[in-house]
């Protein structure tokens, strides 16, 4: 019974993971950074490593949001910032332990995708995306009127920490990174992610096939204000500091900029950008001088010759695309692993199959 | 009297100093088809666009199983039963064209009778059988041909199961053997049956288009618009003959 289930565990990862390189790199990246914090207990990289799995989360739900629905927010930090808030007065006045503050202070960032979706939503395009820019700044003003309660441009501060030690910090930080990438994967792989891409492709084309796309905007605002919310509630509470930088419009373009340097419209588009920038980005602090130049460069120079992302551009290189049944190959292969397909540009298949690997740009 | 199936009356729409649609009155029952026919600008297209929601018309009503649609959401209107197809081909581009039409098994109509998610492929895969693009259910819509759009619009029109279908020039781009093949699908359609998992209780149709005498032999009446207004109407014979509606294509001289 036991030797069942493992022997079908194991085919299921061989059949699923091991056949896909990209698949493959994505479980040993994420075994050494599992790995990595028991090596060394370096303080600074245990919060590299927490860090990056918060922003990873924070990444994948603006393009949950922005890439799948097409709806550009240009404020997601409204719903970082809104949930960090909300944790740290919480925790800092009622004394909620932060295992209660972090998921209320993801509901208040739902509370927020509603309060700013109800009328944003009668917006479209570039307009919609010029007021979602304005909401986190207006929070921002509020935030220094109120300066008794919410600490002004200090924040606030001395929130009870996570958990006892960095280390188990960082662990919880990264199982519940994976689990909510994950999550966020599953659902635009699901049939709602099928509404959601139809309704950035056309919106009304879907409405014409009886969609409520008002419904599912609104419910992506949502969902994506609940995995922002669970990432700012988190964030608060490790640096035990919940401030204005939180709403800053910076933050905002961080995950823009993370998202697009992965791969937009494709979560580990956004996982990836997070793992590879934020760590570069922190080692380069060692060259302050030159430290924003590097990044700017660094950004042009790969959005330049992979305009769509690194991930889809190293998948693009290490995976095949089956012509017949669409099936994704590892590089080496010859034949299509579902349908046997030939997949080495042979006589027939060349003129076939080059118009079809690449993705379509219009 | 059997309860009116489906009715538009005093119909108007005006685009600024422009009366796309001038009270615009006509009725169509379940059992029959009707075509809508009219020179470029007539209005046919607007007519269409406002019974699916799309534009608001200034005034009239629309009543659909004696219920006003007038007003409501596009997407109330397909799951009320109506559906259109876009004169101008409006695929999600990206997306497999399976995918395309599962999005409209995904709408509450199309999983009304209890499929929920689990069989909505294999719907969505009997819809593009019935349209006769099967073969490419896997391609991106993006990589279509022109007719093939044409064919997934209908697809994606049908797999809501509706009892008013819309059609906005069907035949547009396709080769006469498809143009045929397709006018007998659509008399498939009418007459009413199961298509694999899709059913179709026959149902009534409006269709607009061009190619008039392939028109002529699937529509069992025809309306004639012209600046904005019905000229016209009556079965094929008939409106083949009235001068009115040679004038309104041909001009003066060509009647």
């Amino acid at each position: 019974m036991i030797r069942d289930m493992m022997g079908r565990i194991y085919r299921n990862f061989k059949g699923e993971i091991l056949v896909l390189p990209g698949r493959t790199l994505a479980l040993l990246v994420g075994l050494a950074i599992f790995i990595a914090p028991l090596l060394t207990r370096d303080i600074y990289i245990l919060r590299i490593i927490t860090l990056t799995s918060i922003f990873a989360v924070f990444a994948a739900s603006w393009d949950l949001l922005s890439g799948f629905v097409g709806q550009l927010n240009l404020g997601h930090a409204l719903f970082f910032g809104v949930a960090a808030y909300t944790s740290a007065m919480l925790n800092l006045y009622l004394k909620l332990p932060p295992l209660l503050t972090i998921p209320l202070g993801a509901i208040a960032a739902v509370a927020a995708g509603l309060a700013i979706g109800i009328p944003c939503l009668r917006l479209k395009g570039q307009y919609l995306s010029l007021a979602t820019l304005a909401f986190p700044i207006i929070l921002k003003g509020v935030v220094y009127i109120f300066k008794q309660y919410t600490g002004g441009e200090l924040g606030v501060s001395g929130i009870s920490r996570l958990a006892g030690s960095r280390l188990a910090e960082c662990y919880i930080a990264l199982l519940l990174g994976v689990s909510l990438c994950l999550l966020i994967w599953k659902i635009t792989d699901s049939k709602l992610g099928l509404i959601f891409h139809a309704i950035r492709e056309d919106e009304i084309a879907a409405r014409a096939s009886g969609i409520n796309t008002t419904a599912y905007k609104l419910l992506a605002f949502c969902l994506s204000g609940l995995f922002a919310g669970i990432a700012g509630g988190f964030y608060a509470h490790y640096m035990r500091l919940a401030g204005p930088s939180m709403l800053d419009v910076m933050l905002s373009f961080q995950a823009i900029i993370w998202t697009i340097f992965g791969g937009i419209a494709t979560v580990y588009g956004a996982v990836t950008g997070v793992v590879i920038l934020f760590p570069l980005m922190e080692v380069m602090r060692a060259f302050p001088e030159i430290r924003m130049l590097f990044f700017a460069v660094t950004i042009v120079i790969v959005l330049r010759f992979m305009p769509e992302g690194v991930a889809p551009w190293f998948l693009d290189r290490v995976e095949k695309e089956c012509p017949r049944c669409k099936e994704r190959n590892a590089f080496t292969r010859r034949n299509c692993r579902v349908c046997r397909t030939l997949l080495i540009a042979g006589k027939e298949v060349s003129a076939g199959t080059e118009g079809q690997t690449g993705h379509p740009t219009d | 009297m059997k309860k009116e199936f489906f009715q538009v009356e005093g119909l108007t729409k005006k685009f600024g100093g422009l009366t796309a649609v001038d009270h615009v009155s006509f009725a169509v029952h379940r059992d029959e088809v009707v075509g809508l026919i009219g020179p470029n600008g007539a209005g046919k297209s607007t007519l269409v666009k406002i019974i699916m929601g799309i534009l608001k018309p200034d005034s009239g009503s629309i009543r659909f199983q004696g219920k006003e649609i007038r007003g409501k959401n596009p997407w109330d209107i397909v799951n009320m039963g109506i559906a259109g197809t876009f004169q101008n081909t409006r695929p999600f581009r990206r997306m497999p064209i399976i995918a395309n039409v599962m999005v409209a098994c995904l709408a509450p109509r199309g999983r009304r009778r209890g499929e929920w998610v689990k069989r909505v492929e294999a719907k969505a895969k009997d819809a593009l059988e019935f349209a006769g693009i099967s073969d490419l259910a896997l391609e991106p819509a993006a990589h279509l041909s022109h007719g093939d759009l044409k064919r997934l619009e209908i697809a994606r029109a049908i797999a809501t199961e509706p009892e008013l279908l819309i059609l906005d020039e069907p035949f547009g781009g396709l080769n006469p053997v498809e143009t045929e093949l397709l006018a007998k699908s659509i008399r498939r359609l009418h007459r009413g049956g199961r298509f694999g998992r899709l059913h179709s209780e026959g149902m009534g149709m409006i269709i607009i288009e061009h190619k008039l005498s392939e028109l002529m032999k699937i529509v069992d009446r025809v309306i004639v618009l012209h600046f904005g207004q019905i000229i016209a109407t009556g079965t094929p014979q008939e409106i083949v003959e009235n001068p009115a509606v040679i004038e309104a294509y041909l001009g003066k001289e060509g009647a």
